[in-house]
């Protein structure tokens, strides 16, 4: 259930995903329970809202990926516990949305769908299945660059992508994070999409999101294998990736379907230490 | 000679760049702005304002330009294909 939120919605009223998140964000007001932030009057008169913004976990909804919401949320330093992005679930539903500003059978359809799926989820963290076994007993490398120091770890156990996410490999089971290079760049981290647990996840899939007031980064899985567990702190507490990336800011444990494949795609300490290297040099002089 | 690889791989044979649906497109630029590869180019005064200038800068399996397109104008290639692309050329080049 949706219940003592205040809801920030998107308020596009010249785009159909916009007028979507507008109707959402008054349909969930509705029970008398929730409350909504008008994103407009809060940019120009934020004492309205101070209140509910301070007391009430935040529920935001984007219409489209340019994450307005998000980033005003960001701007106005309020922490997400939870969001919606009406394109994204219209793509997850096979819905088209066209230009539409007024709701017609499709919108009024994905207003139902979204409230339903809304409604009939419990608060609280996924469960998950996985006892976790890993003793976390990394040795780091660092390097500076201006004020930035970036840590990789050199255990022989963790495999790197070049595509910056790591996996520490045990047994027949992975967990797997991003490294410093990405949190540096994303700056503060805002919010956490895990990836489901139970889902088969291919070698380079995506295995969740996070999200800053900068970008959206995908986590490119250096492993296959299927989800079995996430790290429930982070729903809460994004920003432990920005502070421990590779031990407290851990995105998900996978049980490997075919990781002696896998390897042949993958980087160990070393040759990973200078690829960072040279990314942080080109990217930032 | 390719001046960058990825996985050991010469980065010109691998198809990997975003696709711009110039029926969404808003030219919005925040792709671009984002983007801090250069993979696009601005062209002002042209009738198509936005082009991929350099598709060999793209990041293998890289699709945050995509992420945070408004309009949902950009697609990349499918991640699968492209792994077993990049799989077949790293064999041919050790067995080769």
């Amino acid at each position: 259930m949706v219940e003592n939120y205040a809801i920030l919605p998107c308020n596009g009223l010249d785009k159909c995903a916009g007028v979507i998140s507008r109707e959402l964000a008054i349909k969930l007001c509705k029970n008398g329970k929730n409350e909504i932030i008008c994103p407009v009057y809060y940019r120009v008169a934020e004492a309205k809202y101070n209140k509910i913004a301070g007391e009430r976990p935040l529920f935001v909804i984007d219409g489209c990926q340019t994450r307005c919401a998000s980033k005003l949320a960001a701007e106005k330093n309020l922490k997400i516990s939870k969001k919606v992005t009406v394109t994204e679930e219209a793509k997850n539903q096979n819905i088209e949305l066209k230009n539409n500003l007024t709701l017609q059978e499709n919108e009024n359809a994905l207003v139902e769908i979204i409230l339903n799926g809304l409604n009939n989820t419990e608060d609280g963290v996924p469960q998950s299945s996985a006892e976790t076994s890993f003793v976390i007993n990394f040795e780091y490398e660092t390097f500076q660059h201006g004020k930035f120091i970036f840590r990789v770890p050199k255990n022989p156990e963790v495999y790197f992508n070049e595509n910056d996410c790591w996996a520490y490999v045990n047994g027949n089971r992975a967990r797997i994070g991003v490294t410093d290079f990405v949190q540096q760049n994303l700056s503060d981290i805002l919010y956490f999409t895990p990836p489901g647990i139970g889902e088969e996840i291919d070698q380079f899939g995506e295995a969740g999101e996070i999200e800053s007031s900068k970008s959206v980064f995908e986590l490119i899985s250096p492993v296959s294998g299927k989800v079995i567990s996430i790290n429930e702190t982070l729903l809460q507490q994004p920003e432990l990736i920005n502070e421990n990336p590779y031990e407290l800011g851990w995105i998900a444990e996978i049980e490997l379907t075919g990781f002696e494949g896998d390897k042949e795609l993958l980087l160990g300490f070393e040759k990973y230490f200078e690829i960072m290297k040279r990314k942080v040099e080109d990217l930032n002089g | 000679m390719s001046e960058s690889t990825f996985m050991g791989v010469e980065r010109d044979k691998i198809d990997w760049k975003p696709t711009i649906d110039y029926a969404k497109c808003d030219y919005c630029m925040e792709c671009v702005k984002f983007c801090p590869h250069k993979v696009f180019e601005v062209r002002e005064n042209e009738e198509i304002k936005l082009i991929i200038r350099n598709p060999d800068n793209c990041v293998v399996f890289c699709r945050a330009c995509s992420k945070i397109c408004g309009p949902d104008a950009l697609s990349f290639p499918d991640k699968n294909a492209t792994t077993q692309r990049i799989r077949e050329i790293r064999k041919e080049e050790t067995n080769g």
